[in-house]
């Protein structure tokens, strides 16, 4: 779908298209993983690419997940129980489908908001090397290096909006826990002391008529 | 299209995006069935389509299309916030047969990540480094609209924080007074009935 509508360009303009296609990719999402509920997901990778797996729990419970990363033999590349956040480099050692996937399994009525960014390979190089004969221009280099730098400005901030959907998320389960929590404990004092009053005095009520004559 | 999932046939699965205002999102799905009897995913379903629903923060639904099985939809956001993306096939046979799934590839692009190849290949240098420099400030405009929403849900988690903090202080307050009030009218009421009952 990338490759549409570029018949103006000539063979070598096709081909470095073609390279810069396969190159890389980036998978981010956020999706809701109910409670004892197992999610998966899978890429296919070419050898030689390197991977990155991240992943952070936003919302839910102890805001933990189990993870698990399983090349295209059924091997184990990476596995976590209950992890709040991770990341994982690795580089594909042979060609096929890799899966990961995130439980819930372990928790009974909570249910978890997880991110994850799977990023396959590096990223396509700003100004494709067709005529790599000379060195970049200035203005290429400085179009280069500002790139790079607001790739890191959006990626620190995804960060730093995770991180904060997720203390948010904790102070809100605050909150509430707090305002019930004072309500009941006000009504549990008033029952209780009341009804202590109440039955110590039906305690003396009852033996009324067989204490009448101590007192004097 | 390289990330997929399973999901079964009727099931609804819905991903959520987090997103300032103004962002322009556009997601690329391709979906396939699996067939019983060749143990393999499909190629092309015929008859084979999906619903994408967009619901905005405030529920209102932004986008509700019937697509075949593949295809590419779009919004943009009006409001900073959670928006729910699903997604749930119109197949309106009865997953009767167990195993019966659907394989959705997915590519969701947010905001900035729109790079026009084609105008790319101009041969004139100057050409291409305009569009760079076009991208970049598209990124930088993505950057600012994130920091302004940021800065709208830092104030409502100081204001979830500054909420609690006071209800706190105020619940230790009243707790004491009852405490207090009620100790007092504890022991006036007994002393009464003990006086009452001759018993003091």
């Amino acid at each position: 779908m990338l490759l549409r509508g570029y018949g103006t360009a000539g063979p070598w303009g096709w081909l470095t298209l073609l390279l810069v296609a396969c190159v890389a990719w980036a998978s981010e999402i956020t999706f809701e993983l109910p409670d004892n509920a197992k999610q998966c997901f899978y890429e296919e990778i070419v050898q030689g690419k390197k991977c990155t797996l991240e992943f952070q729990v936003i919302t839910g419970g102890h805001y933990d997940v189990d993870c698990r990363l399983e090349g295209p033999d059924g091997s184990v590349l990476y596995k976590e129980m209950k992890k709040q956040y991770d990341s994982f480099t690795f580089t594909a050692s042979r060609n096929g489908t890799y899966k990961f996937c995130f439980s819930n399994e372990f928790s009974t009525f909570t249910h978890k908001t997880v991110y994850f960014d799977f990023q396959v390979g590096e990223d396509p190089p700003l100004f494709p090397g067709e005529n790599r004969a000379t060195a970049l221009t200035q203005m290429e280099s400085a179009c280069v290096s500002i790139h790079e730098a607001l790739k890191s400005v959006i990626d620190y901030q995804t960060h730093f909006r995770l991180r904060e959907a997720q203390g948010r998320s904790r102070a809100e389960d605050l909150n509430t826990r707090v305002a019930y929590w004072s309500i009941g404990e006000a009504i549990i004092l008033l029952v209780v002391s009341i009804g202590q009053v109440f039955l110590l005095k039906s305690f003396f009520s009852d033996k009324r008529t067989t204490t009448t004559r101590v007192a004097s | 299209l390289a990330l997929y999932f399973h999901i079964g046939e009727r099931e609804e699965k819905c991903i959520i995006e987090d997103i300032p205002s103004d962002t322009l999102v556009v997601g690329n799905y391709k979906v396939q069935r699996w067939d019983i009897h060749k143990h393999d995913f499909l190629e092309s379903a015929p008859g084979l389509g999906m619903f994408v629903t967009v619901t905005s923060p405030s529920g209102e639904v932004l986008l509700s299309k019937l697509y075949g099985p593949q295809g590419t939809f779009s919004f943009t956001s009006y409001l900073s916030g959670e928006h729910i993306i699903c997604f749930q096939s119109n197949s309106t046979r009865f997953a009767v047969t167990a195993g019966s799934k659907l394989r959705i590839h997915l590519d969701i692009r947010v905001g900035e990540h729109f790079l026009d190849e084609s105008a790319i290949q101009a041969k004139d240098k100057v050409n291409e480094v305009n569009v760079r420099l076009e991208h970049l400030i598209e990124q930088i405009h993505h950057v600012t609209r994130e920091q302004d929403y940021e800065r709208e849900r830092e104030e409502k988690f100081r204001k979830t924080s500054e909420e609690t903090n006071s209800n706190i202080l105020w619940w230790a307050i009243v707790q004491t007074l009852i405490l207090i009030s009620i100790g007092i009218w504890q022991i006036k009421s007994l002393r009464d009935f003990f006086i009452s009952k001759k018993l003091v």
